[in-house]
């Protein structure tokens, strides 16, 4: 039997651009951002709930707190990432425009392949529709429902898990299935700990934002022990 | 000379090299990238990827800058207009000459 040639040619055509969406995420530091704005916002609103009497309190500026920080890192997170790259990424294992800009010949790269291919587009852009939009909308649909905060805080995390793990599972960007698993039982945690009912809606985007900073933290280790600092020749110092 | 035999002298013999073909493709995918980058994902060497980015600079399709992000300074590749221009008709006229052989479609399993 003739052995028949196996085409690769379609593979580095198709993942020019998902391979350099990928390396956005490679160190971590778009979850570890995104889960710092989430922790700093969501201590806000637990201030806010903690120390406001009870008229103020049903403003339910607390909300407002978690929208204002995703409104912020839609605004200034890709800045914030990119400063922080340049510091630990760049220097490493070099800079790369995440294509989320990409002139319109990816469509033809694509067809070059004569395989049809995801388009590259869906990727830094990806990160916000993913899991910003995901955790916004989470926190329109969960806070602010004290009368069953009970029942919501049960199903409140496992939901999240779920929708997170599903829809990034196939992109540059997925979580590990046990990763979400430990997200979605810490809602449940929550109950069973007996955290008072009027703090449980609000630890929630906080443990989400634990949750993020965690999982970026332990890539970003895994990153800067891959690539360590590229260290000046012999006789030159910096 | 065939009409194909034709076709294919007038490939872009710039961009037809494997190696400034990865770039242009790396290039290509991506918006801009810098030497570094380049270097790790086309698994060139220094000496290597220099010479061609040269080529491909001189023939108009790539643009080099110096580019600081932070403060950090970075050799930043793109593809220029023309780049773009010359790619998309080499991708072209290759997809056309690989249709005309038959060889179209997806590959066989």
């Amino acid at each position: 039997m003739t052995p028949r040639m196996q085409d690769d040619s379609a593979m580095p055509v198709a993942s020019a651009g998902r391979r350099a969406a990928a390396y956005w995420f490679a160190d971590g530091l778009p979850d570890i951002v995104f889960g710092m704005t989430l922790l700093l916002f969501g201590a806000l609103g637990l201030w806010w709930c903690l120390h406001m009497r009870e008229p103020a309190r049903q403003t339910r500026l607390d909300f407002f707190f978690i929208t204002a920080g995703v409104i912020l890192f839609y605004w200034k997170g890709r800045q914030v990432v990119d400063l922080l790259k340049s510091r630990l990424t760049y220097l490493r294992t070099g800079y790369v425009q995440p294509p989320e800009d990409v002139w319109d010949a990816s469509r033809q790269l694509i067809s070059l392949s004569l395989r049809p291919g995801p388009p590259p587009d869906e990727n830094v852009t990806h990160f916000n529709k993913r899991t910003v939009n995901v955790l916004q909308t989470w926190c329109f649909l969960f806070l602010g429902q004290y009368p069953w905060s009970h029942w919501y805080t049960l199903l409140a995390m496992p939901v999240l898990a779920v929708v997170l793990y599903a829809l990034n599972r196939n992109s540059e960007h997925p979580y590990r299935w046990w990763s979400t698993l430990i997200l979605a039982l810490s809602g449940p945690t929550l109950v069973w700990l007996d955290v008072p009912p009027i703090l449980q809606p609000l630890l929630m985007p906080l443990l989400a934002g634990v949750w993020l900073v965690v999982q970026g933290a332990c890539t970003l280790a895994g990153y800067l022990r891959a690539n360590p600092y590229p260290r000046a020749p012999e006789g030159v110092r910096a | 000379m065939t009409p194909r035999m034709q076709e294919i002298s007038q490939l872009d013999r710039v961009i037809h090299e494997p190696a400034r073909l990865a770039i242009m493709l790396i290039l290509g995918g991506v918006g801009e990238a810098d030497f570094l980058y380049l270097q790790r994902e086309g698994g060139f060497t220094q000496g290597n990827l220099s010479g061609h980015l040269a080529k491909l600079e001189e023939a108009g399709y790539v643009e080099i800058e110096k580019k600081f992000k932070g403060k950090v300074p970075l050799t930043v590749c793109s593809l220029t207009g023309k780049g773009k221009a010359a790619f998309t008709e080499y991708a072209n006229r290759m997809l056309g000459l690989l249709q005309s052989s038959g060889a179209s479609g997806s590959p066989q399993p």
